[in-house]
C-alpha cells in the first residue's frame, strides 16, 4: 500500500471510487451525504410547492427559483455599485485638480464613496458590527465571570442583577442605548458612526449573559482536587487563576461564547431593523418598506444569508474551540 | 532516629447540616525521618482526613501537626501529595504537569536546562520517559498515577503523602508500581505516609503500619512494626513467616477488633454527600 | 506678510458670509467653499424625496463640492431625532416638522428650512369595503364618480360604523404632517370631526371629540396596515396610494391637489445650529436641490420617466417602477382602471414650488392651532414671527441668485427677489372654498366651521 497517510474521512470515499467498498461502507456514505442531500432536496421541493400556493399582496411567495434569480440580481447590483464607485473616485480627482488650480492653498481631501451600500456591503457591515459587539461582550463577560465564580460574595451580590438583565430583549434596550449614546458620544468628527456604536452596544448587552454565566459556572466547578494541587504548590492568586481556573473553565467559557455569538447575531439583525443601523437587518427592513414585486424574493435571500452566516459563525467558534480547548468532549457538536 | 513529623492530640469536627460530626479524636503519632508509614482502616474512618491535616489542606479542630518543630497550618510543596485520583491538570502533558510543580519549587534555584533535566529524571524514575508529551486523557490509569508520583517526587518533599496511590489499578500494574516505589524510597530515603486498603501492600512497603479504629471519633487503634529487612522481594516474602505474621496481625485488627457494625452503605453515602458540600464551599 | 494674508482671507470669508446672509445685498457675493464636504441626508421612502435623489444621481451635489450620502429612515420621528442629534446633516421633512419642533410641539428643537421640496403629491385612500359603501353617496357621471369626492360621502359610512360601535380608524403619517392636516381639512369640510389635541393636558393622541380616530403609521406600512384591517383608510404620499390600487386592497378617493390646489408639501430641513455653523454648505445644498427640482419639471415633465427609474431603485423609494410612474408621469389611478390625468399631481419646480413662503408656514401654524396642537390663542404677529424664524427665503435667494449668475437657471423662473415679501396672494382654491390669507391667520381660523377659534382653549 502507499505510504502516504490519508485523513480518515477520505478512506470510505476512496474505497467507493476504487470499487472495493463493502456494503457497510456504502451504507455509511449514504447516511453521511445522502440523507442531508435528501433533506435539502425535500425542503426545496416543499418550499417550491408551498411558495406557489401562498399569495401575498406583493405577488406569490418567492420560491427557490425567484431566490436564485434575486441572488444574481443582487450580485449584478453589487457590480454596478462598484463601477459607480470607481467613476465617483475619478470624478473626485478631476474636481480636486480643478480646485487646486483655482485655489492653490487647498489641501486636497479625498472623500469616501457616498453611494448606497450593496447587499454584500451590508453583510460585511453586519459581520463587523457583530464581531465588535461580541468582542466587547466577551472582554467584559469573561473577567467578570471569573471574579463571580471565584468569590461567593461577589456571586451573591451580582446574581440577582444577572438574572434580572439576562432575559431583556434587545428591543427594550435599544431606545435607552440610542438616547444614551446620542447624549454621551458627541464629537465633531467621530471615529465610528453613532449607529454603529448603538448596534454594537445593544449586541454586547444582550450577548453578554451566556458567557458571563457559563464562565462563572465553569470557574465555580473547578475540581476540588485541582484546587488542592494549586494549594499544595502554593500558587499565588494570579497564577492560580491563570494556570488552574481559566484552563479548567475554558470548555465552559467556550460553550458560553458560542451561545453568546449566536445571540449576538440574532440580536444584531433585530437591532439593525429597529434602529435603522446599516447592515443586513436594515436591508430586510428597507426591502419590506419598498414593497416592490421583488422585495419578498430579496428578503428571502437575506433570510437564507442570515441563516448561513449564523451557521458559519457557529462552526467557526466550534473550530476555534476544538483548536484551543483541551477537552475535546466538550466540542463535539 | 530523628523525628520529622508529630501529630499530637489531633481532633477534627465537620460542620454538617445535621450538626457537628467528629471525625477524628486524639490522634497521636510520631514519625521519624525516612520512615515509610502506612495508614490502614475501614472506608470512611478518617485516613484521608489525617493525611489532609498533615498536608495542611484541612485544619485540625484541636491539637495539630508539627513538621520539623513548626506547626502546619497551610499546604506547601515540602509536603507533596499524591492524590487518590492522580489530580493531573488535564490540559497539560505529563511533562508540563511535572514542570508546573518544578517551576514553583525550584524557581531561581535551578537553571532552565537543569529544570528540564530534573523533570525528565523524575519521569524516568517512574518509567514515563516515553510518554512525557502525552496528555492525561491519552495515557492509562497506571501511567497517570505514575506521573502524579513523579510530580510529587520532583518537588523533593520532606514528606511524601500518598492517598491510596494504587487504589484504582489492576494487580499487575500495582505490583509494578509498588516495586518502583520501594526502589525510589531506597534511593532517596524520603519520609512517606501512604494510605492503603491493601494489607499485603502495607506489609510489603512499610516500616510501620498505623491501624485506625472506625469512626466517628476515629483514632489510632494499633501501630505495627514491620521489621522485615530491606530490600524486600515480594516473591521471597510470600513464604516468609514474619511477613505472614504481620499480615495476620493487620487482618485480625481489621476483621475482628474493628469489624464494621453499621451497614456499609451509610458512611459511603454520607461521604459522597460531604464531598459535594466541600466543593460548594471551596 | 504671510500672517496678514491669512488674516485678510479670513476677514474676506467672514465678510462674504455676512453679505451672503443679507437678502437685500444688491450684488451677489460669490459663495465660499463648503465648510463641510461630507454630508448625510435622511429621507422617507416617498416619491417626493426625488429632488434629493436627482441632485445626487445627476451630480448636482458633487458640482457644489459636496459628498452626500442619502439614507432612508424608518419613520418621521426617527428622521427628526437624527437631524436634531446631528446624525443627519439634513433631511426631507414634512412642512409641519420644522414648525412643530421650533414651537415645541413634540420634540423641541430649532429647525429651519430654506427649500420647499414639492407641491401636492398626497392622496387619501380608503379600503375596498369602505369604498363600496361610500360609492352609493358619490354623484356619478357617465358611470364614473364625479371628482373631487367630498367627505360628505364618507359621513354616512362613519355614522354607520359608529352606530355599530366600531371605531372608525384612519391612518396618517405624523401628528405635524401635511397628511394629518389635509385629512383633517377634508374630513372637516365634509362635516366629520377629526378630533382635537390637548398637549397642555398631556393628550397628544388628537382624538378628543373625534368622529373618526386618526393614528400614526409610517408611510410604507400604510397599505399593509390597512390590509390587516387596523385602519380603514389613510392619507399618505406616493407611491403608497397607487400601491393600494395595484395590490387591489383599496381605492384612492381624492388627491391633495383637489383639497388645496398646489399646496406646499415637503421641505428640506436642517437644524439652526447646523445652518449657522455651515452657511456656505447650506447655500450649496439648496443650489443643488434647486437644479434637481428644475430637472424634474423641465420640458413639461420630460425627465419624469428617467426619474421614475431612479426612484424605483431599492435604495430610494424601491417600489415597482410602474407604481411610481402612475403618479409621477402626470396621471393618477383612482378605482382600478379609472386613470385620470392630473398633470400637477407632483410639482417640483413650477409655480415657485421650491420657494419657502412665509404664508405656507403660517397655513400650517393655523392648522396646528385649529386642531389644538397650539393650546393658546396667538396674535397674528406671532404667526409671522414664527414663520420667519423657520422659513428662510433669504438663504434660498442667495442660492438662486448664484445659480442665475452661473447661468444654470433663468431669473424668470423665480420670484422677483427685490420685491418678494414671502407672502403669496390670498388663496381660494380649497375644497370648501374658504379663502386663506397668510397675513390674517386669526381671521382665517374664525372662517373655518369645525376647529378651535381664538377664544377656545384646550
Ligand atoms: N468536609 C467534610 N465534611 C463533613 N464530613 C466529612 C468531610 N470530610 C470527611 N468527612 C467525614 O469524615 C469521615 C472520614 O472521612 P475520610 O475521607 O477521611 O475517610 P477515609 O478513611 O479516607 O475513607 P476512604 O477509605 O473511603 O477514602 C467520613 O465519615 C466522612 O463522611
Ligand atoms: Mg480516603
Amino acid at each position: 500500500m502507499s505510504s502516504i497517510t490519508m485523513p480518515g474521512w477520505i478512506e470510505p470515499y476512496l474505497s467507493v471510487v476504487k470499487g472495493e467498498a463493502s456494503r457497510a461502507q456504502v451504507a455509511q456514505l449514504l447516511r453521511q451525504i445522502g440523507l442531508p442531500v435528501l433533506g435539502l432536496l425535500t425542503f426545496i421541493f416543499l418550499w417550491h410547492i408551498a411558495a406557489q400556493r401562498i399569495d401575498t399582496s406583493l405577488g406569490k411567495f418567492p420560491g427557490p427559483s425567484d431566490v436564485s434569480q434575486q441572488v444574481s440580481t443582487l450580485y449584478a447590483e453589487h457590480k454596478a455599485g462598484r463601477a459607480k464607485e470607481k467613476a465617483f473616485y475619478q470624478r473626485q480627482e478631476v474636481r480636486i485638480e480643478d480646485r487646486v488650480a483655482a485655489d492653490p492653498d487647498y489641501v486636497p481631501v479625498r472623500r469616501d464613496y457616498t453611494g448606497s451600500p450593496t447587499f454584500f456591503d451590508q453583510i460585511i457591515t453586519s459581520l463587523i458590527t457583530v464581531m465588535c459587539g461580541f468582542l466587547v461582550a466577551s472582554v467584559i463577560a469573561i473577567p467578570l465571570g471569573i471574579v463571580i465564580g471565584l468569590s461567593t460574595s461577589v456571586h451573591a451580590a451580582t446574581n440577582p442583577l444577572i438574572q434580572l438583565f439576562k432575559p431583556v430583549s434587545p428591543l427594550a434596550w435599544l431606545p435607552l442605548v440610542t438616547m444614551v449614546v446620542s447624549a454621551v458620544y458627541v464629537s465633531d468628527d467621530p471615529m465610528v458612526a453613532k449607529s454603529f456604536v448603538v448596534s454594537m452596544i445593544t449586541v454586547s448587552l444582550c450577548s453578554l449573559w451566556p458567557t458571563l454565566i457559563n464562565t462563572s459556572v465553569g470557574v465555580t466547578s473547578v475540581s476540588q482536587d485541582l484546587v488542592n494541587v494549586s494549594r499544595v504548590l502554593r500558587l499565588g492568586w494570579a497564577e492560580h487563576v491563570r494556570k488552574i481556573v481559566i484552563p479548567s473553565a475554558l470548555p465552559m467559557i467556550f460553550t458560553g461564547l458560542r451561545l453568546s455569538l449566536g445571540i449576538a447575531w440574532m440580536v444584531l439583525i433585530a437591532a439593525e431593523m429597529l434602529a435603522q443601523n446599516p447592515g443586513l437587518g436594515k436591508f430586510v427592513w428597507d426591502e419590506f418598506q419598498n414593497g416592490s414585486s421583488q422585495s419578498l424574493g430579496r428578503i428571502m435571500v437575506a433570510v437564507l444569508t442570515i441563516g448561513l452566516i449564523g451557521f458559519l459563525l457557529d462552526r467557526t467558534m466550534l473550530g476555534l474551540q476544538r483548536w484551543l480547548v483541551w477537552d475535546k468532549q466538550s466540542a463535539q457538536r | 532516629m530523628k523525628m520529622i513529623l508529630e501529630l499530637s492530640k489531633v481532633g477534627i469536627s465537620f460542620e454538617t447540616p445535621r450538626g457537628s460530626f467528629e471525625a477524628l479524636k486524639e490522634v497521636d503519632l510520631k514519625i521519624g525521618e525516612g520512615e515509610f508509614i502506612s495508614l490502614i482502616g475501614h472506608s470512611g474512618c478518617g485516613k484521608s482526613t489525617v493525611l489532609n491535616i498533615v498536608a495542611g489542606l484541612l485544619q485540625a479542630t484541636s491539637g495539630g501537626a508539627i513538621l520539623d518543630g513548626k506547626e502546619v497550618y497551610e499546604p506547601g510543596p515540602e509536603r507533596a501529595v499524591v492524590f487518590q485520583n492522580h489530580s493531573l491538570l488535564p490540559w497539560l502533558t505529563a511533562y508540563e504537569n511535572v514542570e508546573l510543580a518544578v517551576k514553583r519549587v525550584f524557581k531561581g534555584k535551578k537553571s532552565k536546562a537543569e529544570m528540564r533535566e530534573w523533570i525528565e529524571h523524575n519521569l524516568s524514575l517512574v518509567h514515563m520517559s516515553h510518554a512525557m508529551d502525552k496528555r492525561p486523557d491519552e495515557i492509562s490509569g497506571g501511567m497517570k498515577q505514575r506521573v502524579g508520583i513523579a510530580r510529587a517526587l520532583a518537588m523533593q518533599p520532606r514528606v511524601l503523602l500518598m492517598d491510596e496511590p494504587f487504589g484504582a489499578l489492576d494487580a499487575l500494574t500495582r505490583a509494578h508500581l509498588q516495586d518502583s516505589l520501594m526502589d525510589i524510597h531506597r534511593k532517596l530515603g524520603n519520609t512517606v505516609i501512604m494510605i492503603t486498603h491493601d494489607v499485603d501492600e502495607a506489609v510489603l512497603l512499610s516500616d510501620r503500619i498505623v491501624m485506625m479504629t472506625n469512626g466517628p471519633s476515629a483514632t489510632i487503634g494499633e501501630v505495627l512494626d514491620v521489621p522485615l529487612p530491606r530490600p524486600r522481594d515480594r516473591l521471597a516474602l510470600a513464604d516468609d513467616p514474619l511477613f505472614n505474621r504481620c499480615r495476620q496481625r493487620v487482618l485480625q485488627f481489621l476483621y475482628e477488633k474493628q469489624r464494621k457494625v453499621q451497614p456499609i452503605s451509610l458512611p459511603i453515602d454520607s461521604k459522597k454527600k460531604n464531598k459535594k458540600e466541600e466543593r460548594k464551599h471551596g | 506678510m504671510r500672517m496678514s494674508w491669512g488674516k485678510l482671507r479670513t476677514a474676506a470669508k467672514a465678510c462674504a458670509a455676512i453679505c451672503a446672509l443679507t437678502i437685500t445685498s444688491l450684488s451677489v457675493a460669490e459663495v465660499g467653499y463648503p465648510e463641510k464636504e461630507e454630508l448625510k441626508f435622511g429621507f422617507i421612502k416617498l416619491t417626493d424625496m426625488a429632488p434629493l435623489a436627482i441632485a445626487y444621481e445627476k451630480g448636482f451635489f458633487e458640482d457644489e463640492g459636496l459628498y452626500v450620502t442619502l439614507e432612508a429612515q424608518a419613520n418621521w420621528k426617527v428622521l427628526l431625532d437624527r437631524v436634531i442629534d446631528g446624525q443627519l446633516d439634513g433631511a426631507h421633512m414634512l412642512a409641519g416638522q420644522p414648525l412643530g419642533a421650533t414651537i415645541g410641539f413634540g420634540t423641541q428643537a430649532h429647525i429651519i428650512t430654506a427649500f420647499s421640496m414639492d407641491l401636492n403629491g398626497n392622496g387619501i385612500t380608503v379600503s375596498n369595503a369602505v369604498w363600496d359603501e361610500m360609492k352609493k353617496h358619490v354623484p356619478m357621471k357617465d358611470g364614473k364618480p364625479v371628482h373631487p369626492i367630498k367627505a360628505d360621502a364618507l359621513k354616512p359610512v362613519v355614522e354607520k360604523y359608529r352606530a355599530e360601535g366600531k371605531p372608525f380608524n384612519l391612518g396618517m403619517v405624523f401628528p405635524v404632517s401635511t397628511h394629518n392636516y389635509e385629512l383633517r381639512y377634508w374630513l372637516a369640510a365634509g362635516g366629520i370631526h377629526p378630533g382635537y389635541y390637548a398637549p397642555a393636558k398631556g393628550d397628544t393622541s388628537g382624538q378628543l371629540k373625534a368622529d373618526v380616530l386618526l393614528s400614526v403609521t409610517p408611510p410604507p406600512q400604510m397599505p399593509a396596515t390597512m390590509e390587516a384591517g387596523t385602519i380603514y383608510g389613510y392619507c399618505v404620499g406616493e407611491p403608497w396610494n397607487q400601491q393600494a390600487v395595484f395590490k387591489g386592497i383599496g381605492v384612492p378617493v381624492i388627491t391633495d391637489y383637489e383639497i388645496w390646489k398646489n399646496n406646499p408639501e415637503k421641505v428640506f430641513g436642517v437644524s439652526k445650529e447646523w445652518a449657522d455653523k455651515y452657511p456656505n454648505t447650506h447655500i450649496r445644498v439648496v443650489k443643488a436641490m434647486i437644479r434637481a427640482a428644475q430637472w424634474l419639471d423641465e420640458n413639461n415633465n420630460a425627465n419624469r420617466p428617467e426619474a421614475v427609474k431612479i426612484l424605483a431603485k431599492p435604495n430610494y423609494v424601491g417600489a415597482d417602477a410602474e407604481v411610481i410612474a402612475n403618479s409621477m408621469t402626470g396621471t393618477f389611478e383612482y378605482e382600478k382602471g379609472d386613470k385620470r390625468s392630473v398633470p400637477d399631481f407632483n410639482v417640483f419646480f413650477r409655480y415657485n414650488a421650491t420657494f419657502p413662503y412665509y404664508s405656507d408656514a403660517i397655513w400650517y401654524l393655523t392648522q396646528m392651532r385649529r386642531w389644538g396642537q397650539i393650546s393658546d390663542t396667538k396674535p397674528d404677529s406671532w404667526y409671522t414671527e414664527t414663520a420667519k424664524k423657520v422659513y428662510r427665503p433669504d438663504i434660498y435667494a442667495i442660492a438662486a441668485k448664484e445659480l442665475i449668475a452661473e447661468g444654470k437657471v433663468k431669473a424668470a423662473d423665480f420670484p422677483d427677489f427685490a420685491s418678494e415679501d414671502g407672502f403669496r396672494p390670498p388663496q381660494k382654491e380649497f375644497i370648501d372654498g374658504v379663502e386663506y390669507n397668510g397675513r390674517t391667520p386669526n381671521a382665517y381660523l374664525e372662517s373655518l366651521k369645525i376647529g378651535l377659534k381664538a377664544k377656545d382653549k384646550m
